[in-house]
């Protein structure tokens, strides 16, 4: 088993591995910046190495810097949590070479993952539906439009060194499919140093249904169930759910064997994420997989019962997966609210400061997965993303319920939260029927006056 | 390197130790001292321990004097005083200094890098043991100004 972890990451993510860590008995080592020094992750672990000034690409984007720290405190393995280096396999193999375990899948699995265009061709081969579109990346815009033309419009042009709803375009005519091709290309450039995108059939309004996975190094593979995350804003995830209000029983049998064989087909190792969309009439399509740990992994626990993290430390330990496909249970119905520090009520403007009172729900079913407190000042160099709350309960009913009444709860005084969008979502008829596809949130939006927040 | 004295389950109520010191740019940094302990919920049991102040953060002397500078760690590595360990070290106490003098090696991944003074003027003292790992932002060495 890994005696000491290095997190190389920062905030709530951090706080969770370390609390996996202590319960393991595993010894913690977190790397901060200058900004962080107040950060709970800093103050909890065993031990605590600055690695650089405030901005991201002078601290924890820095992997010198941080395999550094590994080997002067002597760490067995990295956790790199989500963001960051997460999906970096440059780093992961830097990590490979110098003999520290990585927390992950192998750095080549994140590579080969990590181009949308070639991890759709190695799912497609195992028979795992995906979105009609372009063999691979297209080299021209003849070659792009002829794709196009064949799939029929509306088409979403897509950076393959892009994800996380970054790097895409649509279009919707030849007119503009030409315009749209290379601001995407440009795009792409400027933001992943790859100009190199691929075409995909555009569906209208999809649901997003992923499929938690675990995977060890002997070849198991099972899946964890779905997460229904449907609501988001500019492809930002803002709640997510488990199980789907969608899915039938039937459909989340069909797309759990799809996750496996598309997670094995890639080789894969440690925890995982495939991302699919549903369309209206129930059919599936993989889009990517991610390659990490998710912030959203508290809803599949709370429903599995299954500590994701101490699982990822195991795998990465060398441990065999002790869950069969048919012990794994789903129990009851979770549900999750990204709370950000930004103002809705004012196009969500980032709201970074001081906390004044905080003060966190409780009781039965509710769960804060958060690194602020009291008087802890938000860095403004970061994410906004300052806590998570997930609620479960024996239906989707007492689920969403539970939610209204923890949000009703939690108090964060002296910057903005999204905690009133949050409530108005979870009042709001169209989401308590189950009904949100990815376009229900602008729709929300655009018929919600905004001091309601 | 810095400890953090981890007593989450102790009996008595520790808060956060915090100390204010100048910024880089003059202003105060306040960090509270004392106060409740930064737990979101009453029943967390993960009560942050008082933190004992990292060396790169506020070490002993929180007033910076005037003409007194300090010559910083850039990278996360070991720090050594000689260019091998058969070698005198660059530099002892009193030793004058132009911004190119070598001060010091970091060795950060096997590679040996050689740390410059980047400031005039004269060693006061030698704030880390040969050997010892540093990380960014850690003093090094204690310098008066020319």
């Amino acid at each position: 088993m890994i005696q000491k972890i290095l997190i190389a990451n920062r905030g709530e993510i951090a706080l969770r591995i370390i609390r996996a860590c202590r319960e393991l008995g595993i010894k913690t080592l977190a790397i901060y910046s200058e900004a962080d020094v107040q950060s709970l992750h800093v103050q909890l672990a065993d031990e605590a190495i600055c690695i650089g000034s405030a901005k991201s690409g002078d601290s924890y984007l820095r992997a010198d810097r941080i395999i550094s720290a590994a080997e002067i405190a002597d760490v067995d393995a990295i956790h790199p949590g989500y963001g960051f280096l997460s999906e970096n396999s440059k780093f992961a193999e830097q990590c490979e070479s110098c003999k520290i375990r990585f927390i992950g899948p192998k750095s080549q699995t994140i590579k080969i993952m990590g181009d949308k265009s070639v991890a759709r061709q190695t799912v497609a081969k195992a028979g795992v539906p995906t979105v009609p579109g372009s063999d691979g990346p297209v080299d021209s815009e003849s070659e792009a439009i002829k794709v196009a033309r064949k799939i029929g419009y509306p088409i979403i042009i897509k950076a393959v060194a892009g994800g996380g709803g970054r790097g895409m375009r649509i279009a919707h005519n030849d007119v503009s499919f030409a315009k749209e091709y290379h601001v995407a290309g440009a795009e792409a450039e400027k933001a992943f140093n790859n100009g190199s995108v691929y075409i995909e059939k555009y569906i209208q309004n999809p649901r997003h249904i992923e499929f938690q996975i675990l995977a060890d190094a002997y070849g198991n593979v099972v899946h964890l169930g779905e997460r229904d995350c449907s609501v988001q804003r500019r492809h930002q995830k803002l709640i997510e759910e488990s199980p789907s209000p969608f899915l039938t029983s039937d459909l989340r049998k069909k797309m759990g064997k799809a996750a496996v064989r598309a997670a094995a087909a890639a080789e894969y190792e440690n925890a995982g994420t495939i991302e699919f969309i549903v369309d209206s009439k129930g059919e599936f399509f993989f889009i990517e997989m991610n390659t990490r740990i998710q912030v959203e992994h508290p809803v599949t626990e709370e429903v599995t019962g299954i500590d994701l993290i101490k699982e990822q430390i195991r795998i990465a330990s060398g441990e065999k997966l002790n869950l069969d496909q048919k012990d794994i249970e789903f129990r009851g119905h979770a549900i999750e609210c990204r709370i950000n520090a930004e103002d809705p009520a004012r196009g969500f403007t980032p709201s970074p400061g001081t906390i004044g009172l905080y003060y966190a729900p409780g009781g039965h079913g509710v769960r804060v997965d958060s690194h602020v407190y009291s008087g802890y000042t938000i860095p403004p160099y970061y994410d906004s993303l300052i806590g998570k709350l997930i609620t479960h309960g024996d239906n989707r009913k007492m689920a969403l319920e539970r939610m209204y009444r923890a949000l009703s709860e939690y108090l964060i005084r002296g910057i903005k939260t999204t905690i009133p969008l949050h409530k108005a979502i979870l009042s709001d008829p169209v989401f308590i029927a189950g009904k949100a596809t990815t376009a229900y949130l602008e729709e929300f939006l655009s018929r919600t006056p905004p001091d309601l927040f | 390197m810095k400890r953090s004295e981890l007593t989450e389950f102790a009996v008595e109520e520790e808060g956060f130790k915090l100390k204010i010191r100048r910024g880089h740019n003059g202003t105060p940094v306040v960090t509270s001292n004392g106060g409740p302990p930064p737990s979101a919920s009453a029943e967390s049991a993960a009560s942050p321990a008082p933190a004992p102040a990292s060396p790169a953060v506020a070490s002993g002397d929180d007033k910076e004097e005037p003409g007194i500078t300090f010559i910083k760690s850039p990278m996360v590595g070991t720090f050594y005083r000689s260019p091998s360990p058969e070698s005198p070290p660059f530099v002892e106490a009193n030793a004058k200094v132009s911004e190119n003098t070598v001060v010091c090696i970091i060795e950060a991944m096997k590679i040996m890098n050689e740390i410059q003074a980047e400031a005039k003027g004269t060693i006061l003292d030698i704030l880390i043991e040969n050997g010892q790992p540093v990380e960014y932002g850690q003093r090094l060495f204690r310098i008066k100004q020319a």
